[in-house]
């Protein structure tokens, strides 16, 4: 018991069930269909993708403001080739994430080698990239490519692709960090960093590569985000960042560093999604659904540490 | 006797094997149940609503209307306000979701999830053109969908109300010409990036290409804020202080070019034109700092958006043996409700 209380995954797991089997029960013709699960898992991806990256960084104890940006620039830089340069998919795609990869490389060393504060370097990315977004686009990016339309559009198991997407980046970053030496370091970087660079561990050095992580992902994230859409908008992902940091909390992490789960991202980013969705299905009023998260962010949090102090 | 290598290497070449044969069938399965996308333009069954149903009564109709900034003030005022008096005047519920921040995205998410709870019809905020596909997946299911605001290329919607934001763009460009003379620096602001403003923005620089005495110095992002509208219009009037005249694309662009223009004490000399007719706009045309308002009839949009929707729910109005088999709607497909052109003359029968 005291290991469910003091585990967010087991603790985040346990209220997931709870709020699944409610929600089942109040609304069990819309709530608990087969398309409306498929819906939710395909509306929250995006948000999980990108979590993962800031869980990375949230370990590491930094964070990335320009996620958001990033991902619009990475969806209409991409697009831009394919319409205007009529550059095949795959060479669009990987310009795409290569340019989003500089971005977060940029990131990363200004904030590492430069000691430019992580808050304010990534709050001038996110102006920048979002200016990009816009040069590039214009109003928005339609009649893209059908083969980069099936990237995000096509299905798996009747499941859509960018799901498939996330389970695999979920997994592959769920392994890296809990089985490899090279991504466990961030955890001795977030706990303690000069300890961490004493001990000979390349601190600036895994501080970047974090950057460039989150910075891809993000990028992954616009490519399928655009890809669905079936078009390119400089207005994607604003107010992503927040909503993916606060997922990643919610998930386990903390601004302090050190500790968090990549599954914790998933599960945060689920949490937010089953939320809205509820809302959705409960119709709830756009003017609540912010106050809502909040109130549950909150009393998630409190709870959690009114249950450990109770333990302790 | 086997030797304990030997052994070892049939379990292992068994366990290669077991770990082959259960990857080829992940392929095959995996492979088989892969779907791809449709084609544009490929046969996707576009359902009407079934009118050979009865439809349910009153008490148990559900219209639901999806929009993004669903606390945008020029949004509750006139779209949602309308759309709720339409509902208790017929007796039918009706929802108003999306986000609360301009998020495309996330109204798209929205929209694909209400399409699940099969409401009576939809009602959409035509944002932006990315809705197309989330549109055309609600027609599928056979919901009654009707776009507002700003059509959606590519949609398969039942029908659509709205104004022509290039006429929007043209109208602010003639009223500039006639209020300068057809001389003088122009700046223009809104959002950039949504399709609807740049349609307006396109249809304002047509008319003042026609005038080689109209120069723009100009394009600006104020990101539907009145605090950069000012600050935009101020930097711009420092470096031009001859500018004649603005022109705002969003509804807080309008107040915001004001309040520098008064700030900086050239009130009625810098000419204005904008779109909106908020309390706020108003007053500020019968103050005379603003010369023009290019309002949109926005209760219209959700008025009749819904009965629309109602229509096609009923079948009130059937034009065939079947309209759905004759591949027809029975409500006008495209509705464009006009302007309101509102200048000092006649901003009194505006005012509240």
């Amino acid at each position: 018991m005291r290991k469910i209380l003091e585990d967010r995954i087991y603790s985040l797991s346990v209220l997931l069930i709870v709020i699944v089997v409610v929600a089942g029960l109040v609304y069990p013709d819309t709530f608990l269909t087969a398309d409306n699960f498929r819906q939710l898992l395909l509306n929250l991806s995006i948000d999980a993708i990108v979590a993962v990256g800031m869980m990375i960084l949230l370990i590491a104890g930094v964070f990335d403001l320009s996620v958001g940006s990033i991902l619009a620039f990475a969806g209409c830089f991409t697009a831009h080739l394919m319409f205007f340069y009529e550059v095949p998919v795959f060479w669009a795609v990987g310009a795409g994430l290569a340019a989003s990869g500089l971005l977060g490389c940029l990131n990363g060393y200004l904030i590492a080698y430069k000691g430019i504060n992580a808050m304010i370097q990534t709050l001038a990315m996110m102006g920048i990239a979002r200016g990009l977004a816009l040069m590039v686009s214009g109003a928005a990016i339609q009649n893209l490519p059908y083969w980069f339309g099936a990237i995000g559009q096509s299905k798996l198991l009747g499941v859509q692709m960018p799901v498939w997407y996330m389970l695999l980046i979920v997994g592959v970053f769920t392994f890296l960090m809990s089985k490899t030496v090279f991504f466990r370091r961030y955890y001795y970087i977030g706990s303690n960093e000069v300890a961490a660079a004493l001990s000979g561990i390349r601190v600036k050095r895994m501080k970047m590569i974090a950057f460039i992580i989150s910075a891809l992902l993000a990028g992954i994230a616009g490519v399928l985000l655009t890809s669905r859409l079936g078009a390119a908008l400089p207005t994607m992902g604003r107010g992503l960042e927040l909503r993916v940091i606060t997922a990643v909390i919610l998930g386990g992490a903390s601004l302090s560093g050190g500790v968090g789960r990549i599954p914790g991202a998933l599960l945060g980013a689920l949490f937010m999604g089953i939320a809205a969705n509820i809302m959705v299905i409960a119709r709830v009023s756009g003017y609540w659904q912010d106050i809502i998260v909040g109130i549950i962010l909150i009393l998630t949090l409190w709870t959690d540490q009114s249950l450990k102090k109770n333990y302790e | 006797m086997m030797n304990a290598d030997s052994s070892y290497n049939m379990r292992s070449k068994r366990f290669y094997g077991l770990k082959t044969t259960c990857l080829v069938w992940v392929l095959l399965v995996t492979g088989v149940s892969c779907e791809l996308p449709t084609r544009t333009g490929e046969g996707q069954a576009v359902q009407q609503p079934d009118e050979t149903e009865t439809a349910a009564p009153p008490e148990n109709e559900e219209y639901v209307m999806v929009t993004t900034a669903v606390t945008m003030p020029m949004y509750v005022n006139h779209d949602q306000a309308a759309f709720k008096r339409w509902g208790e005047k017929m007796g039918v519920k009706v929802s108003i979701l999306g986000p609360a921040d301009w998020d495309v995205p996330a109204q798209i998410n929205t929209l694909e999830e209400v399409i699940g709870t099969r409401p009576t019809g939809i009602l959409v905020n035509g944002t932006d053109a990315a809705l197309a596909q989330a549109i055309n997946k609600a027609v599928a299911a056979g919901i009654p969908t009707v776009v507002y605001d700003s059509d959606i290329p590519g949609g398969r919607h039942h029908a659509f109300l709205g104004t022509d934001w290039y006429e929007i763009g043209r109208m602010q460009g003639e009223e500039m010409v006639k209020l300068t003379g057809g001389k003088g620096k122009i700046a223009y602001m809104g959002i950039l990036g949504l399709s609807n403003m740049e349609d307006g923005f396109r249809g304002l620089l047509d008319v003042l290409a026609v005038y080689p005495g109209m120069q723009v110095v100009g394009k600006y992002d104020d990101k539907a804020s009145v605090e950069e509208a000012a600050r935009i219009t101020s930097d711009v009037l420092a470096a031009h202080p001859d500018l004649a005249g603005l022109c705002g694309f969003d509804s807080n662009s309008g107040p915001g070019m004001a309040l520098a223009v008064k700030e900086l004490g050239k009130g009625g000399r810098v000419k204005i034109t904008t779109v909106d007719w908020e309390p706020e706009h108003l007053s500020l045309v019968s103050q005379g700092i603003i010369h023009m308002l290019a309002g949109q009839k926005r209760e219209l949009f959700t008025w009749y958006g819904a009965q629309f929707l109602h229509d096609m729910a009923h079948g009130t109005n059937r034009l065939s043996g079947n309209d759905e088999r004759a591949g027809i709607t029975s409500v006008p497909e495209k509705v464009n409700t006009g302007l309101i052109r509102i200048t000092r003359e006649n901003v009194a029968l505006f005012l509240p």
